[in-house]
């Protein structure tokens, strides 16, 4: 009783709480297609929210607390007031951020003591920054999901739709601004949203489904916006999702976005000159190092900082110290360095920043003629005492870089698994090796690839035997994860192609992708899974083209001289004077060398060959390898092509409400009737019976007058009509006889069949007669 | 009713021979312009009155004096051989002065039934709204039921029984409004209007010896108007154009205080027969629909305003806007 009462009071058009099929037979169609749009708008913002928990993990907890506070909306709406409704999500909200505050151990007064920052940080969510990218991503989301489905839901079954679609709304604008929704899943919300305030405006209202149409239109023009304009912060990359069916260039699939790192299908390889650089020794050239993997692209986590002197530490472990000299030759969004890097010198460090993982970038954009220095450790490990490293990985290290996303298949750590077991490894420096070798021995290097819908490492590792170094550093470091070695994913470039003693010239088919692979108190050491030979190949094939093709910017004026295949005479030599070292300056300055032995010992003399691969790689990708650094926005693009497969859900959702749209718009502008009458003019369709016959054809008869002189009036009769018009000129007498045979039709009792067909005929002529130009063969 | 006045329906339909469509418009065309001898001008009305004859209406004239609104309806009257009676409505004329009386009879020692000037084929009611409406409402049950009731006896009247009835549209002080009931009654309502200058001057030359009217000889008798009457009635309509009749008397409804009554729609369509039988056509088209609506449903609409015309208007309207089929 108490409850009925506060409930009419509280709401007026609330119902009385009736058993729940009761009370769902009783509402309308147009609330069910305005829960429905509320429905789409929901899920819009929980699917964005459900991959960041795929990623991370909390897919569950999510879940349930999702279900939990629908279930509490609907149950609750018309029996609490709107202002205990809104303490209610307010309070499951602060609820969920203290426990994430908690669990990444700040704890709540974190919020007191750190206001400012916490003010800062939420800004930097709002423009732009992934929300994938915090600690604890999945337990934030415990905090954000709540309100929003429980209020939007409460105002839903209270008829609020309006206001109903606020909360909802409010939150897919924030994971649009966090970049985290996609343009086609904002989309879909968007047409949610309206369908929500559309349909429950029909259904407060009792409209009729006719004015339905104004929706399909509206929604039909968002669409279209959404496709050919974007706000969205970020993502000016590529408004359409649509078809994106153009290759990228390796380099830019590699090093677009210092933050993340998408993953292509089939990549061109771009010859243009990056960079050179003169060295002690040839060594890989790191750009970005990134921990965290979505299933289709790697993310970087962590905070940034600015460069200071003694803000990079070297690592741990013994080192050497190398310096290098690079120049810049074509505009780069990163900075090239050797690993592990500890002092830069140069113009360009005042604009330096310095990742979590303490990989150096430039806030801006390098230029051509930057010139800067670079002091690095290099990691002196031998396999030996990496082998002998132990576990003791440390908190930080294990919840950074033993991440693997929720949909990694059993199949794939038991395929993992198997593939150690073979090969006999047991610590993690010879599980590292062994996975190296495993796919330097079973696979083959290709760039002509179709990317995996799902996830990538688990396709690669399952299904596919070929691939390109991107495939192969993803499917490693997931692989070691999966063996609980933590690994790292890092990108970057080859050596390039040596011209002279101490100078190599880096293009963008030099691009790369390998692994790191952590060892305590030593540091992260490269191994590289890529097969080096036919990558070399392929890179050499493509300069030599590139050079025949006199395209520019290929060469610098050292390099013009050295032969493609010049560099593969000197690798031999290269790889027989410093073999070891060669390869551990390559992929990694820090641990190569020791892990080059290791190698050679376990794989007996497949190792050298890799290491000769690799030098020859180094060289020859300087020939070959894609271009870095020149395409931030390839990541981008790369994550829409989920989206852009050849008939997605999401595609087949824009076209459906594009097409509804366009046939409302057709629909109310008349243009269907148009051509509909159009065709019926010419043609008078299947024979009915007489009456009916003669009728269509009169009909056909005023479109044609109408055509030729004005319509009928609705108050004038057939006689009339046919009267006033004969004041415009003689009428054809043909035209008399179909309204006499109409009025017998109509009027008169009915015509037998042979009159009908007359007076169809006789419209059929009329009407050929004056198709315009081809009208005279009638006649 | 049938079974207290068997003879009220003399004529069942079996027994009806119905004229020939040619005949019907034939003798329609002989009583036209047997009246047009008379009447000068006015022939849209003649015809008007000629079709609510044989579609069995019965009409109302009204218009100021001196128009020939008698004259019309005498000039009818003597086209047909029939029976024919004039009342002069006066403000003290009583129902029974219409209907008849029962009289006395000092020889017979009997009441003897004296009937009233209603008994007759046509019957013209002159100036019938100066009359109270009392003695109006004796011609209600005439009119529609074809009988009258003196005295608990109920009479029938003879067949065809038509009323042409004038009002005076001036003096509205001296005159009684006709009952909205009784106005319904009257198939049409037509107003003749002030001939031309030309036609005036035709119609002094017809009558500065004779009046006409005196030399006008009967063109038909009392059977062919019935056979005609039947063959009328018989004329088709369709649906399209029972349709398009309701949609007219709908619109009127919708856009009038009070609008076309269902007994003003059945008169469209049975004026429309007429209309029909005058084209020597078999079925109605919307046409005659159009052509009688004015005269047949104006006067039975009543709009907020008090203007005369405002059921024209409303009628016009109708005509403009449902769709002809």
């Amino acid at each position: 009783m108490s409850t009925q009462t506060r409930t009419g009071r509280s709401n007026p058009v609330s119902l009385a709480l009736e058993s729940p099929l009761e009370w769902a037979s009783t509402i309308s169609v147009f609330r069910w297609l305005a829960y429905s749009g509320l429905g789409v708008l929901t899920v819009s913002y929980l699917a964005v929210l459900q991959e960041i928990t795929i990623t991370v993990g909390g897919t569950r907890s999510l879940s349930v607390l999702v279900i939990a506070m629908f279930v509490g909306a609907v149950v609750f709406a018309h029996t609490i007031h709107p202002r205990t409704a809104l303490a209610v999500a307010l309070g499951a909200g602060a609820l969920g951020f203290w426990y994430y505050f908690e669990v990444t151990g700040y704890g709540i007064g974190v919020i007191f003591s750190e206001f400012d920052t916490l003010i800062s940080d939420t800004v930097t969510l709002a423009t732009g920054m992934s929300i994938q990218q915090m600690a604890e991503a999945g337990t934030w989301t415990l905090g954000f999901a709540p309100a929003p489905v429980f209020l939007s839901w409460y105002l839903a079954v209270r008829r609020r739709y309006a206001l109903a679609v606020v909360p909802g709304g409010a939150a897919l604008l924030f994971l649009v601004l966090t970049t985290d929704a996609t343009i086609g899943v904002t989309l879909v919300g968007v047409v949610g949203g309206i369908a929500t305030v559309g349909f429950g405006e029909l259904d407060r209202r009792d409209g009729s489904i006719a004015q339905a149409d104004v929706l399909a239109i509206l929604f039909a023009v968002i669409v279209f916006l959404s496709m050919t304009v974007t706000l969205v912060p970020g993502g000016a990359a590529s408004p359409t999702v649509l078809v994106d069916d153009d290759a990228d260039t390796l380099d830019g699939t590699i090093d677009s976005n210092p933050d993340e790192t998408g993953i292509s299908g089939s990549v061109d390889l771009s010859p243009e000159v990056h960079f050179t650089v003169v060295s002690d020794e040839p060594s890989y050239w790191r750009t970005a190092v990134y921990d965290r993997y979505t299933g289709d692209s790697w993310l970087r986590t962590g905070p940034e900082g600015e460069y200071d002197e003694g803000v990079l530490e070297a690592p741990p472990g013994q080192t050497q110290t190398m310096n290098q000299t690079i120049t810049i030759e074509s505009q780069q969004n990163v900075l090239p360095t050797a690993a592990q890097p500890t002092a830069i010198g140069g113009d360009i460090t005042a604009d330096l920043e310095v990742t979590d993982h303490g990989q150096p970038m430039p806030e801006g954009t390098l230029i051509e003629g930057d010139t800067y220095n670079v002091e690095s450790a290099v990691l002196d490990a031998d396999p030996a005492e990496l082998n002998d490293a132990g576990t003791d990985y440390g908190e930080d290290v294990e919840e950074y870089y033993l991440q693997t996303p929720e949909d990694m298949s059993g199949a794939f750590e038991d395929r993992t698994a198997e593939i150690v077991e073979e090969a006999g490894a047991e610590t993690p420096y010879e599980k590292a090796a062994a996975i190296e070798q495993y796919f330097n021995a079973e696979y083959d290097y290709s760039l002509e690839v179709d990317r995996p819908d799902g996830n990538v490492a688990n396709d690669f590792l399952l299904e596919m035997d070929e691939g390109y170094c991107v495939y192969f550093a993803t499917a490693m470091t997931q692989m070691l994860r999966a063996e609980e070695v933590p690994a790292r994913y890092v990108t970057g470039y080859t050596s390039g192609q040596q011209v002279d003693d101490h100078e190599h010239v880096v293009r963008g088919l030099d691009a790369h992708a390998w692994v790191e692979v952590y060892f305590p108190d030593h540091g992260w050491v490269a191994f590289e899974p890529t097969p080096s030979s036919e990558r070399d190949d392929t890179h050499d094939d493509r300069l030599e083209e590139a050079r025949e093709d006199g395209e520019d910017g290929i060469d610098t004026e050292e390099s013009e001289d050295v032969p493609v295949d010049g560099e593969d005479e000197d690798a031999p030599d290269f790889l027989e004077e410093e073999d070891p070292d060669a390869l551990l300056d390559g992929p990694h300055n820090e641990s190569d060398p020791d892990l080059e032995d290791n190698e050679s010992t376990d794989n007996e003399t497949q190792a050298g060959e890799e290491h000769a691969g690799q030098e020859g790689l180094l060289e020859g990708e300087n020939d070959t390898d894609g271009s870095e650094g020149e395409v931030d926005d390839s990541e981008l693009e790369t994550d829409d092509e989920g989206l852009s497969l050849p008939v997605s859900p999401g595609d087949l959702l824009v076209g459906t409400a594009l097409f509804l749209g366009l046939a409302a718009g057709a629909h109310r502008s008349g243009v269907t009737g148009l051509v509909g009458r159009e065709a019926r003019l010419y043609w008078q369709g299947f024979d009915t019976d007489p009456d009916t016959d003669t009728q269509r054809a009169y009909e056909r008869l005023e479109h044609l007058l109408a055509r030729q002189y004005r319509s009928r009036r609705r108050g004038e009769s057939p006689r009339q009509y046919l009267e006033s018009i004969s004041k415009y000129g003689s009428v054809d007498p043909r035209v008399r006889r179909v309204t006499a045979l109409y009025e017998q039709a109509t009027y008169g009792g009915g015509l037998d069949r042979d009159e009908a067909d007359e007076a169809v005929s006789l419209v059929t002529g009329l009407a050929r007669e004056r198709v315009p130009l081809l009208g005279r063969f009638w006649r | 009713m049938t079974d207290a006045n068997p003879s009220s329906q003399p004529n069942s339909l079996e027994t009806i021979d119905p004229l020939p469509l040619s005949s019907v418009t034939d003798l329609a065309t002989a009583i036209h312009s047997n009246v047009t001898q008379v009447i000068v001008g006015h022939e849209a009305e003649v015809e008007h009155v000629v079709t609510a004859l044989l579609a069995r209406g019965h009409i109302l004239l009204d218009d100021v004096p001196g128009v020939g609104k008698t004259m019309l309806a005498r000039s009818i009257a003597r086209s047909i051989d029939c029976s024919f009676q004039r009342v002069q409505f006066t403000p003290d004329l009583l129902p029974s002065d219409i209907t008849g009386v029962n009289v006395f009879n000092q020889k017979t020692r009997e009441f003897e039934f004296q009937s009233g000037p209603v008994f007759a084929n046509i019957v013209l009611g002159d100036e019938i709204n100066r009359a109270p409406p009392k003695t109006q409402s004796a011609l209600l049950e005439a009119m529609e039921e074809q009988q009258v009731t003196v005295d608990g006896e109920t009479r029938p009247l003879p067949d065809p029984f038509v009323v042409i009835a004038t009002q005076n549209a001036i003096e509205p002080n001296r005159t009684y409004d006709l009952p909205f009931a009784e106005v319904d009654r009257f198939m049409k309502k037509l107003s003749l209007g002030y001939p031309t200058p030309a036609e005036e001057s035709e119609m002094l030359g017809r009558t500065v010896g004779h009046h006409p009217i005196e030399r006008l000889e009967s063109v038909t008798d009392l059977e062919s108007v019935i056979r005609a009457r039947e063959a009328v009635a018989n004329i088709a309509v369709e649906p399209p154009v029972r349709t398009y009749a309701s949609n007219l008397a709908h619109y009127t409804r919708e856009h009038a205080k009070i609008g076309a009554s269902p007994r003003g729609s059945i008169a469209l369509l049975r004026a429309a027969q007429a209309r029909a039988a005058l084209d020597n056509r078999e079925y109605v088209i919307p046409d005659d629909i159009q052509h009688e609506a004015p005269h047949v449903l104006s006067h039975r609409i009543k709009t907020s305003s008090s203007r005369d015309d405002d059921g024209g208007t409303v009628v016009a309207d109708a005509l403009e806007r449902v769709r002809v089929p």
